[in-house]
């Protein structure tokens, strides 16, 4: 497992050297990795605490354009208004789940849903300081650290990627400790873990502002690579596609978001070529992952394994 | 006869095969929520693409090539639109690229275009700010929203038509709209302002709000989808009030969806109008209604420029190269069939914005500009 | 000001009537499988397009081609449960998961068959005016209205008083009894899925003529429906029909006091603010697994 671990790492960071030629590939792959670390966020909430958020890509717009304003409008640099923009999510995140979690099951869906449009609207009516529907423009890239730029695809594919293995080593260590445990033990259920004195709304509003932070860095790093803010980017259809990927990845499992990712951006980027009927083949494939390999492609590479 | 003359036209296509092929990048929306308009987009192009290449190509440093459009759906979603830039650039190594509808997927598209110096000609986005961010290798063909709305804030205010209420949709379009609206007209004339996301249909609360207010006149920023049926739930109401409409209602498909009844009166904004007794409009109006069946459409119209332009421009720059392209874009003059596009220092062209009316008849007539007036039938 | 907000409130009746016909196919299927499909929208939507195509195409009456559409669309819902939603019963969450995945089948499956481009389905017998004091209404608006209250009028006495109904009723209370008095609780199912997706195409065909048939046209009462169901009681059919209401009379008053382009948010704000209240929605009633 480890050396899998290392070798993967190895040749991730290989990528840019052999791919120097492919800045397209470098591209794909960031936006991988800016569509995984939300991933990791909601996984941590829908796969490990049985929380199914519809809404969680609003709160990486929350920290996207909070750390957009403070770039532009402040003229504050990339790592503080990083900093700011992950903590506003997770505070929006810590505010809005509180009210949330006071329903389950469907009803925490749609109210997720509800919360996630409500942001959404704020994001494209607000003009004066969203810059409305039209989008944000001129979002710097992060400013150089020493002489490392993180303008050319593969120094900004670096980023990318530590900005991931960040997440997904807070994913681990989350899972592993004993806060990850009890998440384990509501999502199986809750009632026992309350019986047994735990503060559940306590550890679920805890995850969901975690998680809350996490798509705020995936969001932060989003609108610096594109070099925009757009309220599409934070709607409800890349709110679904977030579940989507969490669950074709394979949710409850810690590679789960990456591959979901994989498959997410890679493969529509690969049917580019089919157009029009891309699409359909896309929702095609999710209908039969969930119906023949229910625990995702995580699921499928453990069976393989096995 | 008219098959064999088709094959013919076909072997003679064929038999000058040794024409080389140039990969022109094209980035819009075949899918998605502004699926519809981009088929415009994309009517306008094939348009012009079939049009240089029956003509037999254009000439770069003495020699000819055909154009070949590589398309793709950036499905209004800017981390699409900044893919499908990246792929044309690096993948396809196109040397240039035209198209989007959406201003924030612009906005994605356009700092990579300045990566590789490839330069990316907009169509129909009007996001003012898009021309703003310092980037040479952006263009604009069609006038953007602030434009659009200094001479509709002209025409409507020489009219007396305010206060002026809205119904708009709130995307970048309608927002842009109401806004630039209201800065030149000052808010004290400005009515109400009722926004439906794009999807929405039903607009009667709109429409009793509207009626209990004072306004003089209505705007729709909207498309001819949702357009057709605000000006039919307005007029069911019984409301009688001055309708003012954007560049997709000025057109023969729109008053089929409707009639001249309801229309007559009613004012938009355009591009281009498509019966101007302009030789080059005519034409191209014809050589469209022939291709697709129907009136050419303004959209279709300002993309059809964008690629006849970039094909003058390729000739000018003599060589397939994005800087020596972006050069020749800057100092052009090209007389398209929306008028005379010249690029500003920003990228951004001056296109004449149109005022027409639909007269009782069903035809149009031309208000606006001053010195092209002309009556019914023109417009 | 009495007279804006009466007004406004029976704009909110008309929008909200939409919302309804979503909502009860919804809560129907809710109530006996367990099962929130958020592909119900776009099933409206194909069934405005199966109306639309037997309208233009084959029968030319606006009627047969309602009737067509419902049980084609009651036929493809069948489908849909055996093929996708049986097979993952119990699995609320892959459940949605898969409408999800349907949403983006059957949306650009009709773009890539229809294009685009909106379709008009001028049916001229609805599209005349009647008028109400000073207002004036087409006779198809207020043919959606009467529609919408005959359905749910007839669902009421279905659900009540025949065997199907009572069966229904029965499965979505407690499963396991209905099972061990003899109910054919798989049989319900794929009915109840029938009967759901075929008021979806109703509610398609209905609202057809009176607005555009266009691939993105299910998307709002399916969000829309899907809060009034919420906020009426999950699972609750009166809750349903109520809730689709309180959706549309909310954002219809709402243009009176707040800036429109908040309207989405004001329906949903009252959806929150009343669960707040009621934890289950007006009409809660507990549903299994919910709790």
């Amino acid at each position: 497992m480890r050396l899998a671990l290392s070798l993967l790492l190895a040749v991730l960071l290989a990528v840019p050297f052999v791919a120097e030629k492919q800045p397209y590939l470098l591209h794909v792959l960031i936006l991988c990795c800016l569509y995984a670390i939300p991933a990791v966020g909601l996984n941590l909430m829908l796969g490990y605490t049985g929380l199914v958020s519809l809404g969680h890509m609003a709160f990486a717009g929350v920290g996207a354009y909070t750390a957009a304003v403070l770039m532009v409008d402040a003229r504050l640099g990339f790592w503080p208004a990083l900093a700011a923009g992950v903590l506003a999510a997770g505070a929006a995140g810590a505010a809005i789940g509180a009210i949330c979690l006071r329903f389950r099951t469907h009803f925490f869906m749609i109210v997720t849903l509800a919360f996630g449009l409500m942001l959404y609207s704020v994001m494209n009516n607000w003009d004066e300081v969203t810059r409305g529907a039209a989008g944000f423009p001129g979002i710097p890239r992060p400013a150089p650290l020493g002489s490392f730029s993180f303008g050319p695809l593969p120094n900004f594919y670096y980023l990318a990627l530590g900005a991931a293995a960040a997440a997904f080593a807070v994913q681990w260590i989350v899972v592993r400790s004993g806060f990850g445990r009890v998440l384990v033990a509501l999502r199986q259920d809750e009632r026992l873990a309350q019986a047994k004195g735990v503060n559940t709304m306590l550890y679920k509003t805890a995850i969901f502002a975690l998680g809350s932070a996490i798509a705020g860095l995936g969001g932060v790093l989003q609108v610096s690579f594109l070099r925009v803010a757009a309220p599409a980017s934070f709607s409800l259809a890349e709110s679904i596609n977030a579940v989507l990927i969490v669950i074709v990845g394979g949710a409850g499992s810690l590679a789960g978001p990456a591959l979901g990712a994989l498959v997410f951006v890679g493969l529509p980027e690969y049917l580019r070529v089919a157009a029009e009927w891309r699409l359909v083949l896309f929702g095609v494939m999710l209908v039969l992952i969930v119906l023949f390999a229910p625990q995702g492609l995580a699921g499928l590479v453990k069976k393989a394994r096995a | 006869m008219r098959r064999l003359a088709a094959v013919f036209l076909f072997l003679l296509v064929c038999s000058a095969g040794a024409q080389e092929k140039l990969a022109v990048g094209i980035i819009t929306s075949l899918s998605g929520p502004m699926a519809a308009p981009g088929k415009f987009q994309m009517n306008g192009f094939r348009l012009a693409e079939e049009e240089i290449n029956s003509a037999g190509g254009f000439s770069v440093a003495g020699k000819k090539y055909l154009v070949d459009l590589k398309v793709y759906d950036t499905r209004a979603n800017p981390a699409e639109g900044a893919s499908a830039m990246q792929r044309l650039a690096t993948v396809d190594k196109v040397p240039l690229v035209l198209g989007e509808l959406h201003s924030g997927v612009a906005a994605a598209a356009a700092p990579v275009a300045q990566d590789y110096g490839v330069p990316l000609i907009l169509t129909i986005p009007t996001g003012p700010n898009l021309t703003e961010q310092g980037n040479r290798f952006l263009f604009r063909v069609n006038a953007n929203n602030d434009q659009l709305t200094q001479a509709l804030a002209d025409f409507i205010s020489k009219q007396g038509w305010t206060p002026l209420s809205f119904i708009a949709w709130n995307n970048d379009a309608g927002r842009g709209g109401v806004n630039g609206m209201k800065k030149l007209l000052g808010e004290p004339r400005i009515g109400y302002v009722g926004y439906f996301n794009v999807g929405e249909v039903d607009f009667s609360s709109h429409v009793s709000n509207i009626r209990a207010g004072n306004a003089r006149a209505v705007m729709l920023l909207m498309d001819e989808e949702p357009g057709s049926l605000a000006i039919k739930q307005l007029r069911d109401a019984g409301l009688k009030t001055q309708l003012v409409g954007t560049l997709a209602m000025g057109s023969d498909r729109f008053l089929k969806r409707l009639d001249a009844q309801r229309l007559a009166g009613m004012v938009q904004y355009n591009a281009f109008p498509p019966n101007a007794n302009v030789p080059g409009i005519r034409a191209f109006s014809e050589r469209y209604r022939k291709k697709y069946g129907e009136e050419a459409h303004g959209f279709a119209a300002q993309s059809y420029d964008g690629l006849k332009l970039a094909a003058a421009a390729l000739e000018k720059a003599g060589k397939i190269d994005g800087r020596a392209l972006r050069d020749a874009l800057a100092g052009i003059e090209y007389q398209g069939v929306i008028g005379q596009i010249r690029f500003d220092a920003k990228g951004q062209a001056h296109p004449p914005v149109y005022v027409t009316q639909w007269c009782a008849d069903g035809k149009r007539r031309i208000l606006y500009p001053e010195n092209l007036k002309a009556d019914c039938g023109a417009g | 000001m009495l007279s804006a907000v009466l007004e406004q409130t029976i704009n909110g009746l008309m929008a909200g009537s939409v919302y309804v016909l979503v909502a009860l196919g919804m809560v129907l299927i809710y109530g006996v499988m367990h099962v929130l499909n958020f592909a119900h929208g776009v099933l409206l939507m194909v069934g405005a397009y199966a109306c639309h195509f037997f309208f233009t195409r084959a029968t030319g009456s606006y009627l047969l081609s309602i009737l067509l559409s419902v049980v084609v669309l009651a036929v493809l819902g069948i489908a849909l449960e055996r093929a996708v939603f049986r097979p993952l019963q119990g699995n609320l969450r892959n459940q949605v998961i898969a409408s999800l995945g349907l949403i983006l089948v059957f949306e650009n499956l009709v773009v890539a068959l229809w294009g685009p481009n909106a379709l008009q389905m001028q049916v001229p017998a609805t599209a005349s005016l009647v008028s109400v004091g000073e207002l004036r209404f087409p006779v198809q608006h207020v043919l959606i209205i009467a529609a919408t209250l005959l359905v749910v009028l007839l669902l009421f006495i279905f659900l009540k008083t025949s065997k199907f109904g009572t069966a229904i009723r029965a499965t979505s209370q407690d499963r396991m009894a209905a099972m061990v008095v003899g109910i054919p609780v798989e049989r319900i199912d794929w009915m109840t899925f029938g009967l759901g997706t075929a008021l979806a195409a109703l509610g398609g065909a209905l609202i057809g003529p009176l607005f555009l048939v266009f691939p993105q046209m299910g998307d709002a009462p399916m969000v829309k429906g899907l809060a009034g169901i919420l906020l009426g009681g999950m699972g609750s059919v009166p809750g349903a029909v109520l809730g689709g209401f309180i959706i549309g009379i909310a954002e219809s008053v709402s243009t009176l006091f707040l800036p429109t382009d908040y309207r989405d948010s004001v329906a949903f704000s009252v959806m929150v603010l009343i669960l707040l209240a009621w934890p289950r929605g007006i009409f809660g009633v507990q549903v299994r697994g919910e709790d």
